[in-house]
């Protein structure tokens, strides 16, 4: 895989969470009901770990994916060490957040998963440009 | 920076990002500071020696009505039961000031229903306080099929003069749809969204919605302090 293709991948995964990430917050602030086939995504949105001191997680992840949108749209060791900073901080927090839907909330929200799944994604796609990066300076 | 150092410093700066997010997201849940409600069918002190009518909690000549739209299986709706509903009861509703009635919405999904339909057929019989407090004591996962038989017979144990087996029979008679079909259409008109969501106003009169911007007591009191002292 080149860096260039890592680059694109990394930016569709992140503009496909960024997109998630929308329509949790959008939900929650129009004060809808999620779409959901895992029957816990009401739960797990409106419990109290919902929120990071008073902001919703919906609203961190939508910034973070942004974030990442950003850092894999440019080129340079900034944006490769940028986006495994910020992909692998975002992968700590999702493991965090899956501890706490399956032990603590007891309840599985089908597009947190989502937004997990393409965060562990960008950190490979990431871990790859960082490798790539000297190689393959496209 | 050598290989190795950038990965070095990448991963310091994740790690040390990741516990700042970790550590707020446990000092903003307070999640050992949760108060555990009372079991099933434990209500009877909370409502003791309070009038209720179908789905009315408190005198009907109270000043001051309170409009409560809940989905049985909302979490939100449940902290509120917890947090602000006993401090109303105690110092608004038991000493005549406040009337709060429930009007549920079924939303979320199927035990939604379900229990929205036991709780209304038990306000047929007057204790629909008492199951609904005693749902939200025993709420489970959403649409897990927590509102079993078994635990309408706890809940109703619970409750003195309220009969389990009728109970379970009740919620699917045709006299529970139409209510139903009342509190949608109520919520529809007032343009709730959300659950809970609260109206309030002068018992009779018009009900405005409250925006409750916490789900403690200091929430909706400071609104009923304020139409009490008209």
């Amino acid at each position: 895989m080149s860096e260039r293709t890592a680059r694109r991948a990394s930016a569709a995964a992140a503009a496909l969470g960024a997109a998630i990430s929308a329509y949790l917050l959008y939900v929650r602030q129009a004060g809808g009901t999620l779409v959901c086939s895992t029957g816990g995504c009401e739960t797990v949105q409106s419990s109290e770990y919902a929120e990071v001191l008073g902001l919703p997680v919906a609203a961190l992840g939508l910034v973070g994916f942004l974030g990442l949108l950003l850092t894999a749209l440019a080129r340079g060791e900034w944006a490769r060490l940028s986006q495994a900073t910020l992909a692998l901080t975002a992968l700590a927090f999702s493991i965090y957040l899956l501890y706490i839907q399956v032990a603590v909330i007891d309840a599985i929200c089908q597009w947190c998963l989502a937004t997990e799944l393409l965060t562990l994604a960008i950190v490979a796609l990431g871990l790859v440009r960082l490798r790539l990066g000297d190689v393959d300076p496209r | 920076m050598t290989g190795l150092q950038r990965y070095a410093v990448v991963l310091g700066a994740a790690a040390a990002l990741a516990a700042v997010l970790i550590g707020a997201s446990q000092v903003g849940s307070g999640a050992a500071e949760t108060p555990v409600l009372e079991p099933a069918g434990g209500s009877e002190s909370l409502f003791a020696g309070i009038e209720q009518h179908g789905g009315a909690l408190g005198s009907p000549k109270a000043p001051v009505t309170l409009v409560e739209y809940a989905d049985l299986q909302c979490p939100y709706c449940a902290q509120w039961s917890r947090e602000t509903l006993p401090v109303l009861v105690d110092e608004y509703v038991a000493t005549g000031k406040l009337r709060i009635v429930f009007l549920g919405l079924a939303f979320i999904g199927a035990d939604s229903d379900k229990a929205l339909r036991t709780a209304i057929a038990a306000g047929q019989d007057d204790h629909l306080w008492d199951v609904v407090h005693g749902l939200y004591a025993s709420q489970g996962a959403e649409n897990s099929g927590w509102v079993t038989d078994d635990l309408v017979g706890s809940i109703a144990a619970g409750v003195p003069g309220l009969d389990g087996e009728k109970l379970l029979v009740a919620r699917w008679e045709d006299t529970v749809g139409p209510e139903l079909e009342h509190a949608a259409d109520a919520a529809t008109r007032a343009g709730v969204h959300g659950t809970p969501a609260f109206q309030l106003g002068p018992t009779g009169g018009r009900l405005e919605l409250v925006d409750v911007t916490s789900l403690g007591p200091e929430g909706i009191v400071p609104a009923i302090e304020a139409l009490l002292a008209r």
